[in-house]
């Protein structure tokens, strides 16, 4: 038994070796092995030569990574440093969330994507030349999650002007997000970061915080943004309150200037050590204004945590579906607090890439929807998310052609009879009519209805029936709230009835994405119900069946005892 | 010590056939099964311990002793009346949750696969009989394999440039924008896709797509694009060789029975 250990030992570390060996040859060397798997996996989208220009590329944003340039945009390194391996694997694994690059965790094995990673290395000779392994982002003195740490997140999320590309709530909506690039001059949006779902580099709390010490390189999130650099948290708000007096006492003046001075002090030694010229006593000024800035960060990213759910939302389907809740009262308007108490239905939505001209790289990431209704009328709140408020077609020299925001919600004018009933084309119909309520931002307080046998084959119906409709656009978030009787005299309308499950799909237009006409984002269909109202007969028969099988119970007995005697 | 009854014994494995079905086979192994294939499940078990006890005289009686026990029984008055009162109120609560549940929406039912047309075409001009159709770039992979891998290669550019947003870069029906369609895109990877079918029903399923599919069988519900709009013949028959090149699974060929 023993000698049986033995020999398994010997055969496991022999194996060790083995890879030991092959993979300090992959590091000097081109991985024949990874050149075949980058080549048959990779290069259709990251170029042959690693530059970011295959054939699949023209159609991606965010672009593909070129290789070439060693900027990493997801690293555990310090700013300006190369990646790990382990990092390039992790992605390679991983993937980047939101963007065409998947995960290739099960379609390649370890052993091919450690190949892969020694492979692009070879496309930048930076990862050649250094001789030091890069700088890794230390992730001690970590600030634990807490609302305490939220509250002081949300003062620097202002103070470091995060809101000027993300928005005041962090949708992704700052004013200058129509017009960021990345390094290689491709459209750049800032990140929803109420979407953590689609965070590049992942969303756990380290994960944001390596993104703000490490920046993001090739994209236009800054680093070191920090206009209160060299100062805690404590020191910047005094200095902030002072500033905002009309008049100093003298010793106020005093810590003010020193504050002032110390900041300036900081950002001084920051260029030293960027040359290496510090002295000793300047470093210690350094570390110190470091320390405090990586407590901001760990602020800010316990901040950028709130500010989303963990997972993407379950599609409207299954348990989720969208039910309409019933009241016997007037319906709610769009400010009422009666939405609150209802869960939203989640509607992903994808590109239009099946007619011409196509949407590949879609902006709308979904839209939710809550509905409620009584006896003559239904009416429903849809929310999304656009980062730009457009409202007519413009042209501007740096952006290019906007258009204007828009939605259509989409269902059969005959609902389905069955499950084997054909429902229309998802794609706005075709040998069987769709039903449309479209809304557009130039109208912002109405709803046109159409009827579609085909995308490029709608029109407004002749007869526009009653439709009340109300919308805001506030902080990258429309909301458009839609009331239409049930029933209608309109043999165009779609009719409704509780009980009934209706198809129901959309199409949304970011006229800052260049959607407009079939470019868009669509959804194919989904179902929604009006919830019956639970009918009193739940209140009758369980006490009746109750009874009756007690009643059973106590004549088996008795029919036993008479038999017994 | 005592005899475990017979009655307990049957009792016993009633139930732990339920929790077997319910969420070992529905949970652990597989995906949930649904109730009404439980319910048959459950009454076929029912049935099998009905004809087991009741074989034999004896053994019915030893079966039903407990049962009798505890209606008529002086000594089993307390075991009587927690019963009595509790056969009741599960019967109230099983009731009433079946009255309180909520509709469930409509599945989709469809044909695993659709029946082609006779005829394989590209927009109006007919290329032949679905039947006896080949790849006309297969015959390469023989006589030419430089040729056949630029046609695979050509083949690759138009999938990466067309086809992966829904069907994957590794062609297993999980690209980027395949989360929002339903029904799911086809896995390639899948080894019941590729094998199952000819080259030419690949061509006409991508030429004509979604709205190409027959009238019966429905409801289909594909989003599948019609390509023929997009891509030119050779398109489509590269885009099939690389499929196959890339899955490493070779199409049904002529002559195979069904």
């Amino acid at each position: 038994m023993r000698r049986k250990n033995i020999v398994h030992l010997v055969l496991i570390l022999g194996l060790l070796s083995v890879f030991n060996l092959t993979y300090a040859q992959d590091t000097s060397e081109v991985s024949e092995k990874g050149k075949e798997v980058y080549e048959e996996s990779c290069a259709h989208c990251h170029g042959i030569e690693g530059q970011g220009d295959g054939s699949a590329a023209e159609n991606l944003l965010p672009r593909p990574r070129d290789f070439t340039r060693g900027l990493y945009k997801i690293r555990s390194t310090e700013s300006g440093q190369l990646p790990t391996d382990q990092d390039l694997f992790d992605i390679i694994t991983i993937g980047m969330p939101g963007s065409s690059m998947p995960g290739w965790e099960t379609s390649l094995s370890a052993n091919d994507r450690w190949e892969v990673v020694s492979y692009i290395k070879t496309f930048y000779e930076g990862f050649i030349e250094s001789e030091t392994p890069p700088r890794q982002i230390s992730l001690e003195g970590k600030i634990p999650y807490s609302e305490e740490s939220v509250e002081i997140g949300k003062i620097l999320y202002t103070q470091f002007a995060c809101f000027e590309c993300h928005g005041n709530l962090g949708r992704g909506d700052g004013t200058s997000a129509p017009t960021l690039q990345d390094e290689w001059g491709f459209k750049s949006w800032p990140a929803n970061l109420t979407q953590s779902w689609n965070y590049r580099g992942g969303n756990n709390i380290d994960d944001i915080y390596k993104r703000f010490i490490g920046g993001i390189a090739g994209s236009a999130m800054p680093m070191f943004e920090d206009p209160a650099f060299g100062l805690t948290i404590e020191q910047s708000k005094r200095y902030n309150e002072l500033d905002s007096k009309v008049e100093m006492t003298e010793s106020e003046e005093e810590e003010y200037n020193q504050l002032d001075e110390k900041m300036s002090n900081a950002y001084e030694i920051l260029d030293l050590m960027a040359d290496g010229d510090a002295t000793e006593e300047q470093k210690q000024i350094y570390d110190t204004a470091m320390k405090a800035f990586n407590v901001k960060s760990w602020h800010l990213a316990n901040y950028v945590k709130s500010l989303s759910p963990e997972k993407r939302p379950e599609p409207a389907i299954g348990k989720n579906v969208l039910r309409s809740q019933y009241i016997a009262s007037e319906l709610p308007e769009m400010a009422d607090t009666a939405w609150e108490t209802l869960e939203s239905s989640y509607f992903p939505l994808v590109g239009q890439i099946i007619v011409e001209p196509r949407q590949f790289n879609p902006t709308i990431d979904s839209v939710n929807v809550k509905s409620f209704y009584n006896d003559t009328e239904v009416v429903f709140l849809f929310t999304w998310d656009d980062r730009t408020h457009n409202t007519e077609v413009e042209e501007d020299e740096d952006i290019g052609t906007t258009f204007e925001d828009a939605i259509a919600i989409q269902f059969p004018v005959k609902v389905p009879k069955g499950p084997t009933d054909e429902k229309p084309y998802f794609l706005w119909g075709g040998r069987k009519a769709v039903y449309l309520w479209q809304w557009k931002a130039s109208d912002a307080d109405k709803v046109m209805e159409l009827t579609a046998k085909g995308i490029n084959n709608a029109g407004a119906q002749e007869v526009q029936g009653d439709i009340q409709a109300k919308s805001e656009y506030t902080d990258g978030q429309y909301k458009l709230w839609v009331k239409r009787a049930l029933k209608t005299d309109d043999k165009k309308d779609l009719q409704l009835e509780s009980g009934v499950f209706v198809p129901i799909a959309f199409s949304a237009w970011d006229g800052a994405n260049g959607d407009v006409d079939t470019k868009r984002v669509i959804s194919s269909w989904y179902s929604f119900v009006l919830e019956p109202v639970p009918s009193s007969r739940r209140f009758i028969y369980p006490p009746l069946v109750a009874l009756l099988s007690f009643g059973l119970l106590v004549g088996l007995r008795q029919f036993v005892r008479q038999r017994n005697t | 010590m005592k005899r475990v009854s017979l009655f307990t014994i049957c009792f016993v494995i009633f139930i732990i056939s339920w929790v077997f079905l319910e969420f070992v086979m529905g949970g652990v192994i597989s995906k949930p099964i649904p109730s009404s294939v439980i319910s048959m499940y459950m009454a076929l078990i029912l049935i099998a311990i009905l004809v087991h006890v009741s074989v034999e005289d004896t053994r019915f009686r030893e079966f039903l002793r407990p049962i009798h026990e505890t209606l008529v029984d002086e000594n089993r008055h307390v075991r009587r009346i927690v019963l009595a009162v509790l056969i009741p109120l599960l019967m109230l609560g099983y009731t009433y949750s079946n009255l309180a549940q909520k509709a469930n929406p409509p599945g989709d039912p469809r044909d695993a696969h659709p029946s082609p047309p006779l005829e394989l075409t590209y927009k109006d001009e007919v290329i032949g009989s679905m039947q006896t159709v080949e790849n006309p770039h297969r015959h390469y992979e023989k006589d030419d394999p430089e040729k056949f891998k630029s046609h695979v290669e050509n083949g690759r550019r138009v999938y990466y440039q067309n086809c992966f947003y829904c069907h994957g870069d590794h062609l297993d029906g999980q690209g980027h924008f395949a989360d929002a369609l339903n029904p799911l895109p086809a896995n390639f990877q899948d080894p019941g896709i590729i094998p199952n079918f000819q080259e030419s029903f690949f061509f006409w399923r991508i030429s004509k797509g979604g709205p190409g599919l027959p009238a019966s069988g429905t409801p289909w519900n594909s989003a599948m694009p019609i390509w023929e709009d997009h891509l030119t013949k050779e398109e489509i028959w590269d885009v099939i060789l690389f499929l196959s090149d890339y899955t490493g699974y070779p199409y049904r060929t002529f002559g195979e029975g069904h």
